[in-house]
């Protein structure tokens, strides 16, 4: 009968340490019923470790290939083929694997699985803290490898744990200097990302009327840093996002183009000469913004922004969109005019565009519109008086409006009464176009907080915002906020100062609001962002274009030559370092003055070939020193006498006197050492 | 290869200066040589080994001087000596004494063996029964002997020099480790070399040589140099060297054991006297390198060792790898 080979008590520890903590962060993204399989068959594991369960029968094994594929084939059809249903595929997989796992070659399969487990939790998060988690399993998983080849004997997890941190800390220089040089190439194969949420930011539709909540996801929509002066005001921190153009009446819609969106085609449909449009006065404000990935092309900015990025490019409404979707984290460079004019004339297909309404309905409002437009003389005059009219009736801004029926307008102008933004946004921009007046709507955010630690700002989800443009004779398109004249507090303080007794609000932002309140925790939030904003702006934004330019940088115009040379050398250096702290990795004792000066005069005189062997004492070595060499013959008595007294002979107690002994002990190596040199030449001559 | 080696020799000691002890050892030296000739290297061992106070084993084939060197060393030390010629029937009463009923008084008296005596030798001590080897051992260890209850102590000073042959020849009892861990050295004569083997012949005697011998050290010479060697300096570099050779035959596969504290204790004290009876006043890594053959051979033993004989080239090891400066 054969042996069965015996998983090492101390590394099978190790080994589900390790597969928990790689299975714990999928565990977030994963359907829970797989969470409860995997830490099922952790226990599991564990139990035919101790004896209580054994491993699983053949017919089991095929039950549970079976079900794992029914259920990958289920997933996809549910979720896609994507990410998710990929990595609860391979987590399944993963942890029958260490159900079954016998021999040493399966243990190792196992830990090799764990390592791509890590590299699957960087597909959902790449967050500083997920990085630094991520960390900790590598150092876990190398311990478990050092385990599984340690005697029983020296498996002291301690020790154990301390090898693997040093080794992975001995890995950081080359992982570094790989993270800089390693070229970016663009993956042959894509994972189609599908984050739980879907889509996240403001979408290219708006409903008013339709949800009754909104902005009140306290998560982060971007970080913006000002490269060039100070910030603009809070109340003029209008995040421009998408224009809305075309009304049916209950829902406003970006303007289609014949295009689809996030192909290169259309950035050639983009292509106009934007100058002749815009007349801008004064220094733009340049800065650059991080944004979360938000599964959609378009990307925010100050109005008027001007892209600075290769992939980024405008659209006829001043809109700018990315070159694709943006599923991961993305950093952009903006340059915008704050004090700008655009479209100082009006082309007629555009004012169309703009003063269209549903042929039906609302009639009420129309007329109200009309009637309005009449008791005032200009345009300019007319929105005031709607702003006023907004301001002096009791319309009241929340997050819970009641729905709204039918006639949306007519029913929020003259009955509810109450909502957020984009009703205040469509129905000033109804009744604008209902006297003639071309107006757009605007989403997009408004607002930020500052974070002091990194000088920068922060823009969450709930700063989400809908405004107005409209088209002024002489003036162009000019913004009003009808929601400012409602609510002054949210266009000023933001969303949580205008809803501060909002119960509900605050509930759901419960974090935000207790760290609102008390200093500390507010304190503790900014600077673990600015953590985190340091991470994104210098990790995880490192792409090939900062990779160039820190090159070009660093060694000028890039050659291949160059770049070859500088991989080499890299790699050398680091190697060359790896094996000097490999070599220099067993325990040095120190040795005492006097020894070290012995050993040296060993060292010199190994070079004449007079090594000294290691048995040999100070005295039989001197001998056979002076044998061969007469002429040292005075030189090694002096040496050895004083090296012996200093060693073997009482020590003296003065210590001032053991301290010149150990000086006259130096001078007589420097006088051997003068009388070697030009023995060492003549032997190199014979 | 030879049936037996020669003990792996240093001759080139480190250099012997004058002093009141070092003249004694020279005068003692020329002395036994009458005796024995050729062989000054391993008098020098056996006299350190007295003066340590040690009992000293002499290990060689018949013929070889064994006898001689024992009678010398006691002729030239003035020591009260016995003989004990061990032989296979040889009880330890034989050894030890005995109580004899005495008619005149009615009562018993003790008849003291040979071993109350200065110096002891036991020749061919492996050609008697383990039993009567044993009586040996409390008078080595404790120099007092309990006979039929009553515990009488041996004279001062107390020398046990015994001769065996080896081990592997016909009729021989080998001594246990117990036993050979008892004796302070065992000595090797090997044959001699050329030219006094020349001077022997020429000689044309046989045993009368050792009449030629003159004591020339007293018991009190022999006391003072037990005192003195104690007081050489063992600085901690010496101490350092010897823990590393007794660490090394602790921790190395090849041997089957390591030395016994009581071994390490045995090379401090014969690398005292050594430097003692080179005229110093301190030892030097050599005085151990020296004794250490004769020391340590017979307490270790290889791992494939089936007669005891792997001794020497363990000591080769010992002396080669453990590094003396460190």
């Amino acid at each position: 009968m054969e042996v069965a080979y015996q998983i090492p008590r101390a590394s099978l520890q190790w080994i589900l340490l390790s597969v928990f903590l790689v299975i714990a962060p999928q565990s977030i993204y994963m359907p829970i019923w797989i969470t409860l399989i995997a830490f099922s068959c952790l226990l599991w594991r564990y139990l035919i470790f101790s004896g209580r369960l054994n491993y699983p029968s053949r017919l089991m094994r095929v039950v549970i290939v079976t079900f794992t594929l029914l259920v990958s084939i289920a997933q996809m059809r549910s979720l896609g083929v994507g990410l998710e249903s990929a990595s609860s595929l391979l987590t399944l997989g993963f942890v029958f694997k260490l159900v079954e796992m016998r021999e040493k070659r399966d243990i190792y399969v196992v830990m090799s699985l764990s390592f791509v487990m890590c590299m699957v939790a960087f597909l959902y998060s790449q967050s500083l803290l997920i990085s630094l988690y991520v960390a900790a399993c590598i150092v876990v998983i190398i311990a478990t490898l050092i385990a599984l080849n340690r005697s029983s004997l020296q498996a002291d997890a301690r020790s154990t744990g301390r090898m693997a941190l040093r080794m992975a800390l001995q890995a950081l220089p080359l992982t570094i200097v790989l993270f800089l040089v390693f070229p970016r190439i663009a993956p042959l194969w894509a994972v189609p990302v599908q984050a739980t949420g879907g889509t996240t930011g403001v979408t290219d539709e708006m409903t008013p009327g339709d949800l009754a909540s909104l902005g009140r996801s306290s998560e982060l929509a971007f970080r913006v840093q000002f490269e060039n002066g100070p910030p603009p005001l809070h109340q003029d921190l209008y995040w421009r996002g998408l224009v809305l153009e075309n009304f049916d009446g209950s829902t406003w819609m970006r303007r289609r183009y014949r295009s689809a969106y996030g192909t290169a085609a259309e950035r050639g449909n983009f292509q106009f000469n934007w100058e002749n449009r815009v007349l801008v006065q004064g220094e733009p404000l340049q800065y650059n913004v991080i944004l979360e990935p938000t599964q959609q092309p378009w990307v925010y900015g100050l109005h008027l922004a001007d892209p600075l990025n290769r992939n980024l490019f405008q659209s006829r409404n001043f809109e700018i969109y990315n070159n694709g979707l943006i599923s991961k984290r993305f950093s952009y460079d903006l340059r915008s005019y704050a004090n700008n004019q655009t479209d100082l004339v009006l082309l007629d297909s555009a004012r169309a565009r703009n003063t269209e309404i549903p042929q039906r309905g609302n009639e009420r409002s129309i007329e109200f519109a009309r009637e309005l437009r009449g008791s005032v003389n200009t345009d300019r005059d007319f929105v005031y008086a709607v702003l006023a009219h907004f301001r002096d009736n009791p319309f009241y801004y929340t997050l819970n409006p009641e729905l709204l029926r039918d006639n949306r307008i007519d029913d929020f102008l003259f009955n509810t009464r109450e909502g957020f933004c984009e009703h205040f946004a469509s129905t000033f921009a109804f009744l604008m176009r209902a006297a003639g007046v071309p107006t757009r709507v605007v989403v997009g955010y408004h607002g930020a907080e500052y974070n002091p630690y990194e000088d920068y700002m922060m823009v969450y989800q709930n700063n989400a915002h809908a405004w107005n443009e409209v088209w002024l004779e002489g003036e162009g398109w000019v913004r009003f906020d009808p929601t400012g004249a409602v609510s002054p507090e949210r266009i000023e303080l933001g969303v949580e100062a205008a809803l501060q007794d909002d119960l509900a609000f605050m509930e759901q932002s419960l974090f935000a609001a207790v760290s609102g309140r008390f200093s500390f925790f507010n304190t503790l939030r900014l600077r673990l962002d600015a953590l985190e904003y340091e991470w994104n702006r210098r990790v995880v934004s490192y792409d090939e274009e900062v990779q160039v330019e820190l090159f070009e940088r660093l060694f000028g115009e890039i050659t291949e030559q160059k770049v070859l040379l500088l991989l080499v050398g890299l790699a050398s250096l680091v190697m060359v370092a790896v094996g000097l702290s490999v070599v220099n990795i067993g325990p040095r004792r120190k040795l005492d003055p006097v020894t070290q000066l012995y050993q040296t005069l060993a060292s010199e005189l190994s070079r004449i070939g007079l090594a000294r062997k290691t048995g040999e004492g100070p005295l039989d070595y001197r001998d056979r020193v002076v044998a061969a060499r007469p002429e040292l013959a005075e030189l090694m008595h002096d040496f050895t006498a004083l090296y012996v007294a200093i060693n073997y002979k009482p020590p003296v107690q003065d210590e001032q006197l053991a301290r010149k002994q150990v000086k006259v002990l130096k001078q007589r190596l420097n006088n051997l050492r003068a009388a070697l040199s030009p023995l060492r030449g003549s032997r190199a001559q014979s | 290869m030879s049936l037996i080696s020669v003990n792996a020799d240093k001759q080139a000691a480190a250099p012997i200066l004058d002093s009141p002890f070092s003249q004694k050892v020279e005068r003692a030296v020329g002395e036994i040589s009458k005796a024995l000739l050729g062989k000054d290297h391993q008098i020098r061992l056996a006299l350190c080994c007295l003066f340590s106070g040690g009992h000293l084993l002499i290990e060689d084939l018949p013929g070889m001087g064994k006898t001689t060197l024992s009678y010398a060393l006691a002729r030239a030390m003035g020591l009260e000596f016995n003989r004990i010629q061990f032989t296979s029937d040889l009880l330890p009463a034989d050894i030890l004494g005995i109580s004899i009923f005495d008619q005149n008084s009615g009562q018993f008296s003790f008849h003291p063996g040979p071993i109350f005596s200065q110096l002891v030798m036991a020749d061919e001590i492996n050609r008697t029964t383990p039993k009567t080897q044993s009586a040996l051992l409390e008078a080595m260890e404790e120099r007092q002997v309990t006979v039929e209850g009553e515990t009488r102590p041996l004279p001062e000073p107390f020398f046990v020099i015994a001769t065996q042959n080896p081990v592997n020849l016909a009729g021989t009892y080998p001594l246990p480790e117990s036993q050979l861990d008892r004796f302070l050295m065992r000595l090797r004569l090997g044959y001699p070399d050329q030219k006094a083997e020349r001077e022997l012949l020429e000689m044309n005697t046989e045993r009368d040589k050792v009449g030629l011998v003159q004591q020339c050290l007293t018991t009190a010479d022999v006391s003072q140099f037990r005192i003195q060697s104690a007081e050489v300096t063992a600085s901690s570099a010496l101490l350092d060297y010897v823990q590393r050779l007794v660490a090394f035959t602790r921790s190395k596969d090849d041997f089957s054991y390591g030395l016994s504290p009581r071994g390490s204790l045995a090379v401090m004290r014969a690398a005292k006297t050594w430097a003692l009876m080179c005229g110093r006043d301190h030892a030097v890594p050599e005085d151990v390198q020296v004794i250490l053959p004769a020391v340590v051979e017979h307490r270790l033993r290889g791992n494939s060792d089936e007669d005891g004989h792997s001794g020497a080239s363990l000591l080769q090891r010992l002396l080669n790898e453990v590094d003396v400066i460190a």
